[in-house]
């Protein structure tokens, strides 16, 4: 299964930082990574649409870390990698972005870090079906309502 | 204001700060409280602190509530504080609340709304009576809650995301048209209210408000000092995707999500001057977290304040200075608080006063007297 890089982010972030690490330190072992940029962590004003008149506001600040590299593999092969991401870690952004150098590539190590998305696209499925449960529970069924008095109806 | 800077009290501060960290360890044989603990079990506390230090960070949302002891204004202060230290990476582009992945959705306008109405997780049909039995919970059965629940509920077919009930209302035309504003948002993190200011700044200076007092603000319009009369047209609670362009490809990616509350008002109708039809009026909140009384709250007196702007206000809540700048819950705690430091300049020249008054009107009487 080969998922479009734009979720390659998403799914990491759902796995545990420290396995993203170890994965991302193994292959930096055996790659060339450059930093184009030191990875850094901050805050990102969210701009909502309002749902009356879509007129867009501040809802609040996020914690972002970005992290963009380059990586070179020993045959010469580079690619750009990047991360931008809902969290404070920066460390953990720079991580994903080398994973996503090594995928978008097709360099030496993007098998087990498709791997890993993949896993991590499974946690999110899996929390997604969890909360749908929240709403299958819960769902009004307003059918038997019709049948009877609706005088107490408001 | 007049403070007067004293010597001698740093070895009381020191005190009161160990004398804290006492009353808040004392008694417990038990293990301290870890954040996740807060996190999850006081998720609707976590929740206050996330929307009202305007910043998602639920985990530093939970330190907070464990260092100020469940002071939810001193640890929305404290989320403040921690965001000051932190650079401003970016501004996100506009995000639309329809991808949100609801746990809650209802509407008390419509009994059928498209999709379908969805409690979630919710006390409104609960008994306020104590559950007694939470008192000495079992941890075996504690840890069995969550798992039971998940087998006995079955899995079903459901979309990840839902319309908007409003848009029905709207395609037939009896909600006003949109007209998106082309200015910028108001960043009210960096520029001051200054009155009048956009429908923008109000939002915004209202998702980071304190729930009570905006609870307040709002209260007083539904009891009578106003005359929204709003019907939910939709509730609705979930985990709204966060996009934001990946740094390589610049494609919209997901980067995070957020768990938020919104709320659409409908409200009284008004005709119009001109030969347009009459529509109902609308009012929109929303914040950070899980905060139901917060967004209903925002959204009538978002209505409230449009009325006002457009009318002139017939009453506080549709006052946007009145309103905006008594919501905030660290500008007002530490207006109160501060009463707490030392005025004894002040004070000593009020008493100086009063004594020179008094003596003058006694000088008089016996003056008069005499």
């Amino acid at each position: 299964m080969n998922l479009p890089r734009k979720e390659w982010a998403a799914a990491l972030c759902a796995l545990p930082a420290s396995e993203v690490k170890h994965l991302a330190n193994v292959l930096s072992g055996e790659l060339e990574v450059r930093d184009v940029a030191l990875p850094h962590a901050g805050l990102g004003l969210l701009n909502l649409r309002d749902g009356a008149f879509e007129e867009s506001y501040f809802i609040g600040e996020i914690p972002v870390a970005r992290a963009e590299v380059i990586v070179r593999s020993a045959g010469g092969m580079e690619e750009r990698g990047g991360a931008l991401i809902v969290d404070d870690r920066a460390q953990f952004a720079r991580s994903i972005a080398i994973l996503d150098a090594v995928m978008a590539g097709k360099l030496p190590g993007s098998v087990p870090a498709m791997t890993l998305v993949q896993r991590g696209m499974e946690v999110r499925q899996q929390k997604q079906i969890e909360r749908k449960k929240l709403l299958t529970a819960t769902r009004v069924d307003f059918s038997l309502l019709g049948q009877e008095d609706d005088e107490d109806e408001e | 204001m007049s403070y007067v800077a004293i010597k001698g009290g740093k070895a009381a501060i020191d005190g009161a700060a160990s004398a804290s960290e006492y009353l808040r360890s004392k008694g417990s044989l038990d293990e301290p409280l870890t954040l996740a603990m807060i996190e999850e079990q006081l998720r609707l506390l976590t929740s206050r602190v996330v929307s009202e230090g305007g910043l998602y960070h639920p985990r530093l949302a939970a330190l907070a509530l464990k260092q100020f002891q469940g002071d939810t204004l001193e640890a929305a202060f404290a989320l403040r504080a921690y965001r000051s230290t932190k650079p401003r990476l970016l501004e996100s582009p506009v995000q639309d609340t329809a991808n949100m992945r609801c746990i809650r959705r209802i509407s008390s306008a419509f009994k059928e709304v498209p999709g379908g109405q969805y409690l979630g997780a919710t006390y409104d049909y609960a008994l306020r009576l104590l559950q007694l039995d939470l008192a000495n919970e079992d941890p075996a059965a504690f840890k069995a809650v969550a798992k039971s629940f998940l087998r006995d509920t079955p899995e079903t077919e459901l979309p990840d995301n839902f319309p908007k009930v409003i848009d029905s209302l709207r395609a037939e035309g009896l909600l006003p048209p949109v007209a998106p504003s082309r200015a910028a948002a108001f960043d009210i993190t960096r520029d001051p209210l200054v009155f009048p200011v956009p429908r923008s700044a109000a939002l915004a200076t209202m998702a980071r408000a304190e729930t009570g007092g905006l609870l307040a603000m709002a209260y007083s319009n539904m009891r009578g000092y106003g005359d929204v009369h709003p019907t939910v047209a939709e509730l609705r609670v979930g985990y709204l995707p966060v996009m934001l362009p990946h740094p390589v490809t610049g494609e919209l990616m997901e980067a995070g999500e957020v768990l938020v509350t919104e709320c659409e008002v409908v409200a009284m109708y008004e005709g119009t001057n001109g030969d347009e039809l009459p529509t109902f009026t609308l009012g929109y909140g929303a914040c950070f977290g899980h905060n139901e009384v917060k967004a209903i709250s925002m959204a009538i007196l978002d209505r409230a304040l449009q009325k006002g702007m457009q009318d002139g206000p017939t009453n506080p809540s549709e006052d946007p200075e009145f309103v905006l700048l008594h919501v905030d819950g660290v500008d007002s705690m530490g207006f109160a608080s501060h009463y707490k430091m030392p005025h004894y300049v002040t004070f000593q020249s009020d008493m100086d006063r009063l004594r020179t008054t008094q003596q003058k009107m006694q000088q008089k009487e016996s003056e008069a007297t005499t």
